[in-house]
């Protein structure tokens, strides 16, 4: 019976879509716009490209604020409610739906993957866009609906807190020599290495009243130009992320400190940290 | 706007069709039908329709033993239902490879009505139990992942979940998740004696009466409602150090220290033994605990030190008419009922 109905439903939608669509075809009123993040890390003002290396390697490409060595097995991070704005009133927010079939709007970008990082908004209303929003980490609309699919399906996505449930803002993992080890609960490297380091962030319990942690982080960046989206211009707007960066800045991450972080309170000081490791960084238009 | 009001008209006539036809669906069995004195439904149903096929997959792998990493431990080792999805034989449950956790298992009943799960309320969604109970290396110790390979691999599963989801061709993790919740929202514990009452159809005795009496007195601040639950974590007085520090594990608050779900008390009398951990055997040693145990600590209830008194007075023979009164909490169609 609830199937008949959905199934009627379902024919009948695209009816009425047609219907719009086809106004909307003749004045050309929407367009596609790409948002890239690109992990970098940012040595003495120079962007400088990651590179992951194999877990246990003990060749170390980067440092912390305090001189302390490291390197990167593992970089992960969620984007949500992804919002643009434009000087005219232009307004165009992602739509987020979850369910068992799949996710919309809401993105995994994984550096071991750098496809991941390309992000194709589409059915954008034409216009001029000079400011993005977007979270980071999976907000309340994506966790309460229960299981989903796609990037949050908790059998592949290796972001999903069991015990605690909801998913993990950023997950860093990587090895630092100055680290005694004793990690936990990773993904990329083994429990018995002698210098690891995991850092997996997360609590989205914003609820007020309560001592719950939340440490998703909603951000807004202005573009220093138009990104102008119309049926055939498709902007480019590349956004960077700066992983030394969410070691240093409002508080300066010691690897021989806690380095095996999996609670949203122990997560705050890099929780902190993230605002400032994103940053917009130029448009192709 | 005028499509606007054409398309709910038509939605409308279709919504009225569809009821027209709920009255001969014989599926219509598989809905979530609780007493109007229950509280309202937390899960998102709009998500997870119920059906006959999902709720028969969500039985079996209730019950399949493949959910767990040697092939040895089912959701129902623990959660039995003849004594309303607990567990009766150890204390506390034994898991894979013969660990004992460290937790006793509660009640796996009503869950449609709830929004924070296990002792603590770590988990939010009842989508997202099985997740931690699969993956918890002292229950089931085996990844969510693995189950999905397993359940595509055998002869039956992948039918099985065509017929409950019309739309996949491969298991995956949420539909797996929302076949068991399908079968969790059903189990639905609505025909104790006491229901029986409320409903006019029979009455009580003169002593469960006054166990009733002195129940709502003394007890039904926190087992509050038709749940016997208000849903909240206290700390009960069991003890002055905490070896589980319970909800502040979750809330990561020493406000919290101590504190776990106030369980509902529906099927209490089957539900042995007590206490998130399990400590006492029988319903009359957590009675006597209210009456002389209870232990002072930063957390404990306000509920179990008023007026600078530790627990609650009762007589004895208020107690033995409390346990009459929590007699008639027993549901035995519930804990009888062939589809569970």
């Amino acid at each position: 019976m609830n199937k008949l109905f959905f199934s009627i439903l379902i024919l009948t939608i695209p009816f009425f879509f047609t219907a719009c669509d086809k106004d909307d075809d003749n004045n050309d009123t929407t367009g596609n716009i790409e948002i890239e993040f690109d992990n970098i890390a940012l040595e003495n003002g120079i962007q400088k490209q990651l590179s992951l290396v194999t877990p246990g390697s003990t060749e170390y490409q980067y440092s912390n604020a305090l001189g302390q060595t490291f390197n990167i097995n593992l970089l992960r991070y969620y984007i949500t409610n992804i919002k643009l704005e434009g000087p005219n009133g232009e307004l165009y927010e992602d739509e987020v739906s979850v369910n068992a079939s799949g996710t919309k709007g809401i993105y995994l970008v994984d550096e071991s993957d750098l496809e991941t990082g390309h992000i194709t908004l589409t059915n954008v209303p034409s216009g001029n866009y000079n400011k993005i929003t977007f979270t980071v980490g999976v907000e309340e609309n994506g966790v309460q609906e229960g299981a989903a699919g796609g990037v949050l399906d908790p059998a592949t996505c290796n972001m999903f807190w069991n015990w605690n449930s909801g998913y993990i803002a950023v997950k860093f993992e990587g090895q630092s020599p100055v680290s005694n080890g004793g990690v936990s609960g990773v993904e990329t490297l083994d429990v018995s290495s002698a210098n690891g380091i995991a850092y997996h962030v997360g609590g989205w319990r914003d609820m007020e009243g309560t001592a719950f942690v939340y440490n998703n982080k909603t951000l807004s960046f202005d573009f220093d130009t138009n990104a102008k989206v119309s049926g055939n211009e498709q902007p480019h707007v590349h956004m960077v992320f700066d992983v030394l960066s969410l070691f240093k800045g409002v508080n300066d991450i010691d690897f021989t400190g806690n380095h095996n972080v999996h609670k949203p309170l122990d997560g705050v000081p890099i929780a902190e940290n993230i605002p400032a490791a994103f940053a917009f960084d130029h448009i192709h238009q | 706007m005028k499509k606007v009001i054409l398309f709910f008209s038509l939605a409308l006539n279709l919504l009225s069709a569809c009821k027209r036809d709920d009255v001969v669906d014989e599926d219509n069995t598989y809905t979530l039908s609780p007493p109007s004195y229950f509280p309202s439904v937390l899960y998102p149903l709009e998500n997870n329709p119920i059906s006959k096929e999902g709720f028969e997959l969500g039985k079996k792998l209730f019950n399949d033993p493949r959910l767990s990493i040697d092939n040895s431990v089912a959701c129902s080792n623990c959660h039995v239902k003849a004594v309303a999805f607990t567990d009766p034989q150890h204390n506390p449950s034994v898991g894979v490879f013969e660990q004992s956790g460290t937790r006793n298992a509660p009640m796996i009943a009503n869950m449609a009505f709830q929004s924070e799960f296990l002792l603590d309320g770590g988990v939010s969604h009842l989508d997202f139990i099985p997740v931690f109970a699969i993956e918890n290396k002292k229950e089931m110790g085996e990844t969510i992942s693995n189950v999905v390979v397993k359940l595509n691999r055998t002869a039956d599963y992948p039918a099985l979940f065509k017929a409950a989801f019309a739309e996949i061709d491969t298991i995956t993790s949420p539909y797996m998740l929302k076949a068991i919740s399908q079968y969790m929202l059903l189990l639905i514990s609505d025909n104790a004696k006491y229901d029986q009452m409320l409903r006019g159809e029979i009455a009580f005795s003169e002593e469960e009466l006054q166990g009733q009496t002195i129940f709502n007195e003394k007890c039904a601040t926190c087992h509050a409602g038709a749940l016997f639950t208000n849903h909240q974590f206290i700390n009960n007085g069991l003890d002055t150090t905490f070896a589980d520090i319970g909800r502040a594990l979750i809330t990561e608050t020493n406000d919290d220290l101590g504190k776990f779900k106030v369980p509902s008390l529906r099927n209490s009398m089957l539900t042995a033994p007590y206490m998130h951990d399990g400590r006492f055997k029988t319903i009359r040693e957590v009675l006597d605990h209210y009456r002389f145990h209870v232990k002072n600590s930063p957390t404990l209830a306000n509920e179990l030190h008023k007026s600078g008194q530790l627990g609650i007075s009762l007589t004895d023979e208020e107690v033995d008419n409390i346990i009459l009164f929590l007699e008639t909490l027993t549901d035995y169609e519930f804990i009888a009922n062939p589809k569970f």
